[in-house]
């Protein structure tokens, strides 16, 4: 089931175009949106938090518009990015303790159980923390408000290989939770490692939106890793 | 609309703005422009905008479960609180110099203005024009300050100097008055201080959420 639709998403700039973005979101899935920098992951992403207004198109989550159901949807995602340090000299325990009246369905224990498993220090303060701590951090907000999608902006970027193996083991680990995981990258061997689903954006169009099997059945050539296959779609040199 | 300022507090404020309150106790000085109690308090309340900037604090509470406009409403609720809390403290002085020192040398000599309902009044309109001029300005791209800021500094700068002086225009030597002379019209004049700095800010309250609507953050 469907609990995020994106729908002919345009947004217009000077030097650049978003059009017509759609793809879907599933359920209990992980969703990797992938495309080099600069092809339009990270305005998507701002589209469908309504931090920039698109010039067409709309996005739906749990079947009502975002437009309309902003409030009440934001209680029931998360996001997270590591390269956004939010009050970098506050500790995590005072944002906690302020962030946390905002969620209804705030639990405290699931807190402190995400606490434990992420390593996190309360008395740290953002600016202390490395990057995959920071996107933690983020999941920890998410994870204690009983997010049910989570929309993560480039949350591997910057980690060494041990610390991305960590947080996309993360990432399956909340798929059996029934949680829904978007997020993007420009690394495709995290899509290789845990995306049901691939969303790839090149030049701000949407070149595919299907499972990764599929994925790979369409596009691939015998032999060809993911990687290479994107490469040659991205118009890249490869060779066999 | 509690919790948005619960996080204004806690969050996006530095010390500042709290410490800045207490140039509300100029009020005390004699020979002193005193209405830069008012424009310091201000001060404060900038240096705050600046440290929310560098905390990313509008990204982070516009991905809050709150409209858009909470988010503004928010921050003017916090700079409103900070500007009653100094008037307050400047309220304790003007008491006591229209009672206990309605008399005193020091302040009878001054050629500046009294300290008294008049003074509190137009410290109203002060925090009015900040409200109006700098928060009202900041909300237009939620980033950039220097021009609003620079915008507010020439008009407050400009008010305090005709304020200052306004009672030595002929006929106006009533706004000047010591203890409970003419404490009718005092009155008078801090409300309408009050509804000035009320109007400014509701109205630029208005302003800022339906430009902060259309901000791409």
């Amino acid at each position: 089931m469907s609990v995020v639709e994106v729908r002919g998403l345009v947004k217009k700039y000077p030097a650049f175009t978003l059009q017509d973005v759609s793809f879907d979101v599933a359920e209990g899935r992980i969703t990797g949106f992938i495309g080099r920098n600069g092809a339009g992951k990270t305005t998507t992403i701002k589209a469908m938090l309504n931090l920039v207004h698109p010039d067409g198109g709309s996005v739906v989550y749990f079947g009502k518009p975002l437009a309309e159901n902003e409030t009440e949807i934001k209680k029931r995602i998360g996001y997270s990015t590591g390269t956004v340090n939010w009050y970098p000299r506050k500790k995590i325990r005072d944002i906690v303790d302020v962030v946390k009246h905002f969620y209804d369905t705030w639990d405290d224990r699931a807190y402190r159980r995400y606490l434990a498993l992420f390593g996190l220090d309360e008395s740290k303060t953002p600016i202390e923390l490395s990057e995959g701590m920071k996107v933690k951090f983020n999941l920890l907000i998410a994870l204690s408000h009983k997010a049910e999608v989570l929309i993560l902006d480039e949350p591997t970027s910057g980690l060494d290989p041990f610390s991305r193996n960590e947080l996309l083991e993360v990432f399956m680990e909340l798929k059996k939770e029934g949680v829904a995981v978007f997020f993007s990258t420009h690394i495709i061997s995290d899509i290789e490692k845990c995306a049901d689903d691939i969303v790839y954006i090149s030049r701000g169009k949407i070149a595919a939106a299907m499972p990764k099997s599929r994925f790979a059945e369409e596009f691939s050539k015998p032999g060809e890793s993911l990687e290479d296959t994107m490469l040659r779609m991205e118009g890249g040199a490869v060779h066999a | 609309m509690r919790n948005i300022l619960r996080k204004e507090m806690k969050l996006s404020a530095s010390i500042l703005p709290y410490l800045f309150v207490l140039f509300g106790f100029m009020f005390f000085l004699p020979g002193y422009p005193i209405l830069c109690g008012a424009f310091f308090a201000t001060l404060g309340l900038f240096q705050g905008f600046e440290y929310a900037r560098e905390a990313n604090d509008i990204v982070f509470s516009a991905l809050l479960p709150i409209a858009k406009k909470d988010v503004v409403k928010g921050r003017f609720c916090f700079v409103c609180l900070i500007e009653l809390c100094t008037a307050v403290l400047m309220l304790i002085p003007v008491i006591l110099r229209m009672t206990v020192f309605a008399d005193a040398v020091a302040y009878r000599s001054n050629a500046l203005m009294n300290a008294n309902l008049f003074a509190l009044g137009t410290a109203f309109c002060i925090f009015g024009l900040f409200n109006w001029i700098f928060v009202g300005g900041f909300f237009k791209t939620a980033y950039k300050f220097a021009k609003p800021f620079v915008t507010y500094i020439v008009v407050a700068f400009l008010s305090v100097g005709v304020f200052e002086a306004l009672h030595h225009v002929p006929g106006l030597g009533r706004l000047n008055a010591f203890g409970t002379e003419d404490i009718g019209l005092q009155i008078l004049l801090l409300a309408a201080g009050i509804v000035i700095w009320l109007a400014m800010t509701v109205l630029s309250l208005r302003r800022a959420c339906e430009d902060f609507e259309k901000i791409d953050l």
